[in-house]
Formats: C-alpha cells, structure tokens, sequence
C-alpha cells in the first residue's frame, strides 16, 4: 500500500515533537542508544520519501525521460501532486543531503585531529591529561576506534583532559566524580551517539531539538555512572554545582562578554536536579514505543521505494522497432 | 563493564586506570611533591596505604612520575615529560580548536558550559544546603594544606 509511504513524514513530526520529553523520559543509557538511531531511520526515511516525490518529476522532463525509457505522460498520471510540490521535495532533498555531507566532513575532520592528538600524549599516563589554564574546565577527547592488540593503553579510549583550574576548584572527591564521568564517556563511546544525532539532525533541522536532548542524555549517563562509581549521588551534583559555578566566577572575573561565551546550555540545572533526585528507572514500554516507530519508519520508506519502482516500470516504453534495428550495432 | 544496581562502597570497585588517574590528578594540584602517606590523606579515601605506595611505584616505573626520597618512604612529583601528564602539544592544540570555536559539531563535551544567569543561584543553594560538616571541614583543610612541605 503505498500510501504508507507517507508514514515517514508523519513519524519525523511525531519524532520532532516528542523527541525532547522521550529522552528525558528514557533512562539514559536506553536514550543514549535508542535515540540517535530512531532519528537517523526517521531522517533518511523522510529523506527517501522527498527524492521519490522529486524523482518522479525530475523524470518527466523530457531529457531524462529519454536517458530512462520512460513516458513522461504516464508519469504524470501518477504524481501525488502538483509539479512545483514535488519539485520543491526534490530541492529540499538535495539540500538536506549536501546538509548532512558537509555535517559528515566537519565532525570527521574533528574526530581525525582529536585521535591525532590523542596519539601525541603518553601511553603511560593512564589517559591524564593536564592543561595549564585559569578556566576551569574538563572534557574527555576520543580515538578513533581501533583494533590493535594492547590498545587502548591504559584500558582507555582516549584523553581526559582536565585544567589546573578546574582540579584546583574540586575537593579530591568532587575530582574523582569529574574523572569518572569523562572516563564514562570514553567507555560508552558517546561522542558516536553525539555524532549520529547531529547528523540526523543536519539531514533533517526539525530533529534539532532532539538531538540537543540527546547531548542532555548522554551527560546525564555519565553523571549516573560517576554517581555510581563514587556511590554518592549528592557529591556528583555538589561536583557538578562547583565546577560550574567556578567556571561562571572566572569569566565574570574575565569580564567576556555572554554573548561570546560557548553555548549556555542550560544543562547543569538539570543534571543536578536530576543527581538530586531518584536514581532513572527503565522505561521498557516508551522504548519499545520508540523502536516501533522506527520500525513503521522503515515500512514507509520500503513503501515509497517500491512505489517509484511501480510507477517507473509502469511508465516504461515498450521497446520500439528503431532500437531493436539498433542493437546489432551495440552488441558489436 | 556492566553497572551494578547498587552502589559500591565509598573508594571500592574501579575501572581500570581510574586510581592512576585520581593520583596524578592529586599530584598535579598539589604545588609539592607527595609521599604516599600524603597522597593517601589527599584523596580522603578509604585505601589501602600499600595500595598507593605500589601504584605510586608503579607510575614511577614507568617514568610517568619521578621520586626522591623523603625519610622512610619516597616523594612523588609529576615527570618533566612533554608527552606526559602535563602534555604542552595538548594543551596547544585544544586550546587553538576550542577558542576559534571550531567545535561548532560539539564533538567534545565539556563537564560543565557557560551557566545561565537563573541557574546560578540555583546551583549555589543547591552548594550550601547539601554540604555536610565534613566537606566543610575538608574545605578548611584544603586552605590550611598549602603550607611548607
């Protein structure tokens, strides 16, 4: 039934809509995961449903009818709408895609030289990295992943890299959440989740908001597992509130202007409340909603690849005389 | 690894590196080198003695830390070593891509960004009312550590 192959817009708005309170809903680590691949399936779901809208109008212009042995008359019999609709679905395609390349390229160059960095600093150190700096400030870098025997070098994919300022602001407990949680990072490998996100969301900017929840998702994650590994959930929100409100005293200190500062996310309200509330429970029943959503995803877009197969064939010129008396000459 | 249900014990199970880790950490706040009775102190948890001296020995083996000796037992510092702990092509070529803000794709996370006005307070008594009389005590204590040796 092709008119499911309308399910994939329908989704990506439910999807859009929603996405922000599923993953505050979901337990992190299932949000973390889950996520990030709904929203890809959803993304090139619409994606595919838009080229085949603009295919089938691109295929009716007499040039590439020809290319493909179509009748550009029984295409148009099959058209869903108007020609400058389904023209504009072919452009909004093509500009999502170039979107989610460039997308690709940028955050690919930054995974390149965040390995490459990596690389540069000591096997031995366990992963530490220590930056001279009066901002406080922390952050795990990644490799990329690898298979070579004895690697990861201290059992660690990568860097965590803290500032003077940053230790000097912590008590030795509230450094220990801190390292746990960027080391959380590296063991979950998040920075692919963050990546995966982002990409859906540049190939398709009503998820945008969602994949901002996701970030929110994954640092929730590691907060969980710092407060875990410290067994004190209240510490990591003290760490968590200390960190950042050192951060905040050193750039008033430093007068920069807000407008300037790097996003105000907001976040840290949130994961301290969070901290400070119960532990996350599974929410088995919102994931499975979730994935079966992806699932009808998948349907649509099968749907609505089928259906420009059918409409295509359907269009097909039956083989005239001329090209049979032709087909010597090629086979030659 | 898997996560277990309930907590651990307060300085119990770790992941692999993550002792290390909060060692050299110690150490590279601390403006003095640290023998490990020091260290130990430090990190204000419940460990072995024989723990930190071995993992301390350890590093020190594998030249992350160097050591001189103070009475009975060693005093660790942070190695001079470019590629070290204290990593200056880190440092440099972080700071190049965070300040000209080329992360827009966000593919480092950092613990904490910039704070809105209205969460300020609220983290602060978030601070205040969750402190327990031993963390302030262990302010105090921080503030009076910087003394001689």
């Amino acid at each position: 039934m092709w008119s499911l192959m309308w399910l994939p817009l329908a989704v990506n708005l439910v999807l859009a809509a929603t996405g922000p309170t599923l993953a505050r809903a979901l337990h992190p680590r299932v949000g973390v995961r889950l996520l990030p691949g709904a929203m890809l399936v959803v993304a090139s779901g619409t994606g595919v449903v838009l080229a085949s809208l603009g295919f089938l109008a691109l295929a009716q212009i007499p040039a590439v009818a020809a290319m493909g042995n179509w009748s550009p008359i029984a295409l148009r019999a099959t058209q869903l709408g108007p020609v400058p609709v389904e023209v504009t679905a072919g452009v909004a395609m093509l500009l999502l895609l170039a979107s989610a390349l460039r997308q690709t390229l940028h955050a690919g160059r930054l995974l390149v030289r965040a390995d490459a960095t990596c690389r540069r600093c000591g096997a031995h150190t366990h992963g530490l990295v220590v930056v001279e700096d009066d901002v406080p400030d922390a952050y795990a870098l990644p490799t990329l992943p690898r298979h070579i025997p004895g690697h990861p070098p201290g059992g660690i994919n990568g860097r965590i890299v803290v500032s003077t300022a940053m230790l000097r602001a912590l008590s030795a407990d509230e450094r220990r959440v801190v390292l746990a949680h960027e080391a959380a990072h590296l063991a979950g490998h998040h920075h692919l989740y963050v990546q995966l996100a982002e990409l859906a969301a540049a190939a398709n900017p009503l998820l945008r908001p969602t994949a901002r929840a996701v970030r929110l998702s994954i640092e929730r994650e590691a907060d969980e597992a710092a407060a875990a590994e410290v067994g004190d959930r209240r510490l990591a929100a003290r760490a968590l509130a200390r960190a950042a409100l050192a951060k905040a005293e050193t750039s008033k200190q430093r007068r920069v202007a807000r407008v300037a500062l790097a996003a105000t996310d907001g976040f840290v309200a949130q994961r301290a409340t969070a901290l400070l509330s119960p532990a996350p429970r599974p929410r088995r029943l919102l994931a499975a909603g979730l994935v079966l959503l992806a699932a009808v995803t998948l349907m649509g877009t099968a749907a609505a690849a089928n259906r420009t197969d059918d409409s295509l064939d359907a269009a097909e010129r039956p083989v005239t005389a001329t090209a049979l008396a032709a087909l010597p000459a090629l086979a030659g | 690894m898997g996560i277990s249900t309930s907590p651990p014990p307060k300085g119990g199970r770790r992941p692999r590196g993550a002792l290390e880790r909060e060692i050299l950490a110690c150490l590279a706040e601390a403006d003095d080198s640290l023998t490990p009775a020091q260290v130990l102190a430090s990190l204000d948890q419940e460990l072995a003695y024989t723990t930190i001296m071995t993992t301390l020995s350890r590093l020190h083996e594998k030249g992350v830390l160097r050591r001189e000796p103070a009475g009975r037992a060693y005093a660790y510092s942070l190695a001079d070593d470019p590629e070290g702990v204290r990593s200056i092509a880190v440092a440099q070529r972080m700071r190049r891509l965070l300040e000209t803000g080329a992360d827009r794709a966000g593919v480092l996370a950092h613990f904490v960004a910039d704070l809105r006005p209205e969460d300020e307070q609220l983290l602060a008594d978030l601070l205040a009312e969750s402190r327990p009389a031993s963390a302030r005590d262990d302010d105090q204590r921080r503030s009076t550590h910087r003394g001689p040796g």
